[in-house]
């Protein structure tokens, strides 16, 4: 049985956007988000955030890293925060300061000391801790953002979008890594287009769209749930949970087809 | 982990940015040039400004300080924010367990530190100037109060910028606001001055009058530049335009209402 490291009940959060209804140009309104999400992350569990995009993934990530300040937790922001390791999507680090530098000023933020040759190591940076993070490829800056989130050995690692600007033998390295720390009780929840990649590497999947949380499980389950084949993908999931015809898949994002089952907040957004 | 680690980190790091390489010639040349002539004996001064003492100088050079330590204090801390926010570090640092208000604090530590040490050590400088110039040494609370100014000045620059840097979202308007800001309260409030002083009836041709050097005292308490020159006038006898509590008020409420203001902003921000 994986213990579970944190819950979330009835979680939503939606974001402020510009209100063009008024004069006032302070005034907002409740824009996207996401609503009424019930999750259970567990230790040693690998779960993937799958969705079309604006679904909510990045939101739902920022959420469970205190990033925004909600409800539905059963733990608060500053104890969140200090168990999480969090990799935003494509980062730019710059500036003249070194990477070894960089990692450190992150260090200084957690209230332990983080051996930061070591970090460099797992991350593969070695040969590159003395160099300006101005002279760094994306692929390099995708692994200091890794390191930052490995700091501090946390028990949840939340990575949106980790394996974008890595090459594939990286992207290999790095599925490899999140397994390791998976079998040593890490929880970890990822996202990524990059369907190939995901159904290899993860041991279940939640399914958002349109902010909300449609469906949960390890893929089998979700295959069976779905009535769909054994070899089915995550597209075919996507598709079917959403409503959409795998072979009139378009760019639309307001079609027909992508409308919610749900209604937000009970007004439709 | 607490605020002053960290921000004397964030200063160590703002101190050997690119831009540095900008600030330091420009506070040298202004801080250090005006030093050196000011105290010439043979400077001939405009208006009725008259210098006896090594005071004298570091009063008189202040004008010059107000330019360039204020327009580096800009430079430094204008994208404090803004530029973590848009590289997606900042998501990274607020996602971290230290707490958002000793995150501020720290950033406030080190960017004010960035610009103030250098601002000090050229102070320093220019005393050694002034004394092979004129023989002739500032008081210690002189010295004091020179040095305190000096500080709080930077202060309130780098808290106004900070609070700038956190509002805009993008790097033109995160200059727009900073450059905005620094040129209302150092090329235009003299125009605002007048403008106040011509709307409350108070004579606007003679700028020496006295009834106008007492409005544009008050209006200066609305000015970190103005507060400055209230403290740098204190140490000069018959030469106060208002009376030292209203300025000591003035720079207590510029240290805490933007710092204040710096902090909530960041126990809110979103990335």
């Amino acid at each position: 049985m994986m213990e579970t490291c944190l819950t979330l009940t009835d979680v939503s959060w939606r974001h402020k956007v510009r209100d063009y209804s008024t004069w006032k140009p302070w005034a907002t309104r409740d824009g996207a988000g996401i609503h009424s999400i019930n999750l259970e992350i567990k230790s040693g569990v690998i779960l993937g955030l799958i969705g079309p995009n604006g679904a909510g993934k990045t939101t739902l990530m920022r959420t469970i890293c205190g990033l925004y300040d909600c409800e539905g937790f059963d733990k608060d922001c500053s104890k969140r925060r200090k168990n999480i390791g969090y990799m935003p999507e494509q980062v730019r680090w710059e500036g003249r300061v070194s990477v070894r530098n960089a990692l450190k000023s992150i260090a200084l933020m957690r209230n332990r000391i983080i051996d930061i040759d070591k970090l460099i190591q797992i991350v593969g940076l070695s040969a590159k801790s003395d160099h300006l993070l101005d002279n760094l490829s994306q692929g390099m800056r995708q692994r200091l953002s890794l390191a930052c989130a490995l700091m501090g050995d946390p028990k949840v690692l939340v990575m949106d979008e980790p394996l974008n600007g890595l090459d594939p033998l990286a992207q290999r390295a790095f599925c490899n890594l999140l397994k390791d720390l998976a079998s040593k009780g890490v929880a970890i929840v990822i996202s990524s287009h990059q369907v190939t990649d995901m159904e290899s590497l993860v041991d279940e999947i939640a399914l958002l769209h349109q902010g909300q949380l449609l469906i949960e499980g390890s893929l089998s389950e979700v295959r069976r749930t779905l009535d769909l084949d054994n070899d089915s993908g995550l597209v075919e999931m996507i598709c079917s949970v959403t409503g959409i015809d795998p072979s009139d898949v378009s760019l639309d994002l307001s079609s027909d087809h992508m409308m919610p089952f749900k209604t937000i907040g009970g007004e439709e957004e | 982990m607490n605020a002053f680690s960290l921000g004397v980190h964030i200063m160590k790091e703002r101190m050997t940015a690119g831009r540095m390489l900008v600030i330091w010639p420009l506070l040298a040349m202004f801080i250090l040039f005006s030093s050196w002539g000011l105290s010439d004996p043979k400077a001939n001064l405009p208006s009725n400004i008259v210098i006896d003492s090594a005071y004298d100088v570091m009063f008189a050079s202040t004008a010059f300080i107000i330019f360039s330590a204020t327009m580096g204090a800009v430079l430094i801390s204008f994208d404090g924010i803004s530029r973590d926010r848009l590289s997606g570090v900042l998501e990274i640092k607020l996602s971290q367990p230290v707490s958002r208000s000793i995150f501020a604090r720290s950033l406030l530590l080190g960017h004010w530190g960035a610009i103030f040490i250098p601002v000090f050590i050229l102070n320093l400088i220019s005393l050694g100037v002034i004394w092979i110039r004129m023989d002739d040494f500032p008081s210690a609370e002189e010295l004091f109060i020179h040095t305190l100014a000096n500080a709080l000045l930077l202060l309130w620059w780098t808290s106004i910028q900070l609070l700038a840097s956190s509002w805009a979202r993008d790097m033109g308007s995160s200059i727009a606001i900073g450059l905005g800001a620094w040129m209302i309260f150092t090329l235009l409030w003299l125009v605002m001055t007048t403008v106040i002083a011509g709307l409350s009836g108070v004579g606007v041709e003679n700028l020496n009058s006295s009834e106008y050097i007492r409005i544009e005292a008050i209006v200066d308490l609305f000015s970190p530049n103005g507060v400055y020159h209230h403290l740098l006038e204190m140490p000069i006898e018959d030469n106060s335009r208002i009376s030292p509590l209203y300025s000591s008020i003035a720079a207590i409420l510029w240290s805490i209402i933007p710092s204040l203001l710096f902090i909530r902003r960041i126990e809110r921000i979103q990335p």
